[in-house]
């Protein structure tokens, strides 16, 4: 009985003492803990994106085929349903109701001319611009211009009567036009990578059989490709604005005698008149004439891979859709690439930036391996498209050396907002982060970079997901990271945009786009059922050339049902 | 004398205020690990069945139901309550259903009794029982996965046994 009043005594004697004690020290630390309190309930926040969408990015098939794994799919189309076939177009006029168009390239071009429409659907016509981006200088180009060199180009070729166009040119408005002149004027264009010597580019024509070539005056031994191809009959140079005054027109040696020589800023100058700002009319009904690029492979030469028009726009829907809707490009974007236009990954996006009425630039220096701080240089983008050589290039070379213990700081602080589900914010601790690292860089306004990996790329190029945070940190830019391979537009699988989570090792590569699906083939059925899926990745889809198609390189599907390279 | 208990700052107080403040930085700033779903269920294989192994999955026990269509081998075991034991379609588990589907008639007449024959070929069927079974077919694909396809023992595709 006189134990609990004793007991509850003593407790009593002792809180006395304690508080007893209480002092200026006391009061300070007690005000620390309670600010720090008061911060952390204020500065908590949802995460971008509910924590189980990352936990399972996409979904497999209920069935799977002995000797492979199911198939893996994403989210936005679940087994039962089509992939996505197209970009929806709707017709003016069109009844409300009907299911849009799968489109064309037309069609991009199209709405970029259209320009912007409001939430609800009417136009509020606000055009992208198109920008050349010159060391350190832009040049403007309008859509309705591109537009008359689109009509004159394509004019001129379909007098000429080709049917199949090779485009040798560094990235540039004249690429984008010879392209965009193709899907209206009706001839197949085979975009070939400029740097290729005049040999390769000689036997490249030949296979292709072109009956045309655009390419950069000057930029290689034209007598070399002419003898080689007789069945060529045009060829048009495009002259850097320093060329200009020199006389392109002459037939090279040994050409066969009705080899036609003009000049891209000649033809547009003669002709723009004639031409129109207007697209020509068109049926969409008939089908766009399909496009080819050149995967690099082992052997020098590459490996044509014949996209046709069907591939492409389902790519170009998947890659758009693929962004959550606040992160989509938009008409207040300036999406950069630097990244060759010769590569279906760049290419496609840059069509879908389009199709969103978005600004493009384009770098003429862009490539797969390009200096990150000189090729962002000239303009302020809001989207940045380069490779993982790229990136993990200047990671390494730049980032990581130049990252002292006030940047190190920083990027802790801002990597434990990451790893809470949220971008950090451009505020003190971000500006402590990139004291060091991208001191050099101009990309106040950047806040996407999309950064591709070709399936049988070097190892090395590949990134870590301590790397993507990285660059997340530094350049205050949403990452997503995207494997491309030979015979798919677009990408395979293309990580979650609002995906922060850091792990160990090399990052994977997230769900399949919408445009294709995933499955694993030649697994052994042995240890099938256990541990994770593992085999060669097989892909399949609208978007891959001839509906699928089986890739050297080997895959597995993580626990979060994300694409992983195996080695 | 007063001024003697000079202010401490290592006072039990402090100490205990200071340690809550550790802990509730470590609680703040604590590495949290992602969240991990468990994995779905494994994804069954597509198999290739006979007469004599189809006949096995007639949801006797806790066993899953099959029955085939033109060849296609569907899992009805989400319908057990018709396809399984004491249901009213109960002759068609395990079994290549297409005749009595395309009769409309759930007899066992309707069934192949040799299981070592060769499929039934349907050839007397006429248009209506076609399209009888077409839209069975299609109501099966809808709701029903296919898991396999059912081939005549000795067929080439037959597995080895």
């Amino acid at each position: 009985m006189t134990d609990q009043p004793s007991l509850l005594r003593q407790l009593d004697a002792v809180l006395d003492s304690l508080v007893a004690d209480w002092n200026i020290y006391t009061t300070i630390v007690a005000g620390i803990i309670a600010v720090f309190f008061v911060y952390s309930v204020i500065s908590s926040k949802d995460p971008d994106v509910h924590p189980f969408l990352l936990a399972r990015q996409s979904t497999g098939s209920p069935i799977r085929q002995p000797g492979e794994s199911a198939t893996y799919r994403s989210l936005e189309t679940p087994h039962g349903f089509p992939l996505r076939l197209g970009l929806n177009v709707k017709d003016p006029g069109a009844p409300k109701w009907t299911a849009g168009r799968r489109g064309d390239l037309r069609d991009v071009w199209k709405a970029a001319l259209r320009g912007s429409l409001n939430p609800d659907g009417t136009v509020a016509g606000q055009q992208g611009k198109i920008y050349t981006v010159l060391g350190k200088q832009a040049v403007e180009h309008s859509l309705s211009k591109v537009t008359q060199e689109i009509n004159v180009i394509g004019r001129h070729l379909r007098e000429s009567d080709v049917k199949t166009v090779a485009i040798c040119l560094t990235d540039s408005v004249e690429l984008l036009a010879a392209i965009f002149a193709g899907a209206f004027y009706g001839y197949k264009t085979i975009i070939v990578p400029h740097n290729f010597p005049a040999e390769t580019l000689s036997a490249h024509l030949k296979h292709v059989q072109a009956d045309a070539l655009i390419a950069e005056a000057g930029s290689f031994d034209v007598s070399l490709v002419t003898k080689e191809n007789k069945q060529l009959s045009v060829v048009l140079w495009v002259a850097k604005e320093g060329n200009r005054h020199m006389d392109w027109h002459e037939v090279p040696e040994g050409a066969k005698d009705n080899l036609e020589v003009s000049v891209w800023h000649e033809l547009v100058e003669e002709q723009q008149d004639l031409a129109g700002m207007t697209v020509p009319e068109y049926d969409p009904s008939t089908p766009a004439p399909a496009l080819n690029t050149v995967w690099p492979s082992s052997s020098q030469a590459g490996e044509f891979i014949d996209f046709q028009s069907e591939n492409l726009v389902s790519a170009i829907a998947a890659l758009n859709s693929a962004l959550p809707r606040t992160q989509r490009f938009t008409s207040a974007d300036l999406v950069l690439s630097i990244d060759s236009l010769a590569r279906s990954y760049p290419l496609l996006q840059v069509m879908s930036a389009l199709f969103s009425n978005a600004s493009v630039a384009l770098n003429s220096v862009a490539g797969e391996q390009v200096d990150f701080a000189l090729a962002t240089a000239g303009v302020s983008p809001t989207v940045i498209i380069a490779s993982s050589r790229t990136m993990s290039n200047y990671h390494e070379r730049i980032m990581q050396p130049h990252t002292g213990p006030i940047s190190s700081l920083g990027r802790w602080m801002q990597s434990r907002t990451l790893e809470a589900g949220n971008m950090p914010s451009r505020n003190f601790f971000s500006q402590l982060a990139q004291i060091g690292p991208t001191a050099e860089l101009s990309l106040d306004r950047l806040r996407l970079l999309c950064i591709s990996h070709r399936v049988d790329g070097e190892a090395s190029a590949r990134l870590s997901s301590e790397q993507l945070t990285d660059l997340r940190v530094f350049t205050g830019a949403r990452v997503v990271y995207a494997l491309t391979g030979p015979g798919v537009a677009g990408a395979i699988a293309q990580t979650n945009v609002f995906d922060y989570r850091c792990c160990t090792g090399q990052s994977h590569f997230g769900a399949p786009l919408s445009s294709t699906e995933i499955t694993l083939t030649g697994m052994s059925e042995a240890n099938a059922s256990d541990g994770l899926p593992e085999g060669q990745i097989t892909v399949s889809g609208p978007a891959v050339v001839n509906g699928k198609t089986t890739l050297s390189s080997r895959g597995r599907i993580s626990n979060d049902n994300t694409l992983e390279l195996s080695s | 004398m007063p001024q003697a208990e000079v202010m401490s700052i290592a006072s039990p107080i402090n100490l205990i205020l200071a340690s809550l403040f550790v802990v509730l930085l470590y609680w703040h700033f604590r590495p949290k690990p992602p969240v991990v779903l468990p994995r779905g269920p494994e994804p069954i294989v597509f198999r290739t069945y006979i007469p004599k192994t189809l006949i096995e999955f007639n949801g006797q026990g806790d066993r899953p139901v099959f029955l085939a269509v033109r060849g296609r081998v569907f899992d009805v075991t989400p319908g057990k309550n018709f396809y399984g034991p004491g249901g009213p379609y109960e002759n068609f588990a395990g079994r290549d259903a297409s005749r009595g589907l395309a009769h409309q008639s759930f007899d066992e007449e309707m069934l192949t009794k040799d299981l070592s024959a060769p499929l039934d070929d349907l050839k007397d069927l006429d248009a209506d029982q076609l399209e009888n079974l077409q839209s069975w077919e299609e109501r099966f694909s809808e709701k029903y996965l296919v898991v396999g396809k059912l081939v005549a023992e000795g067929d080439p595709e037959a597995p080895a046994s």
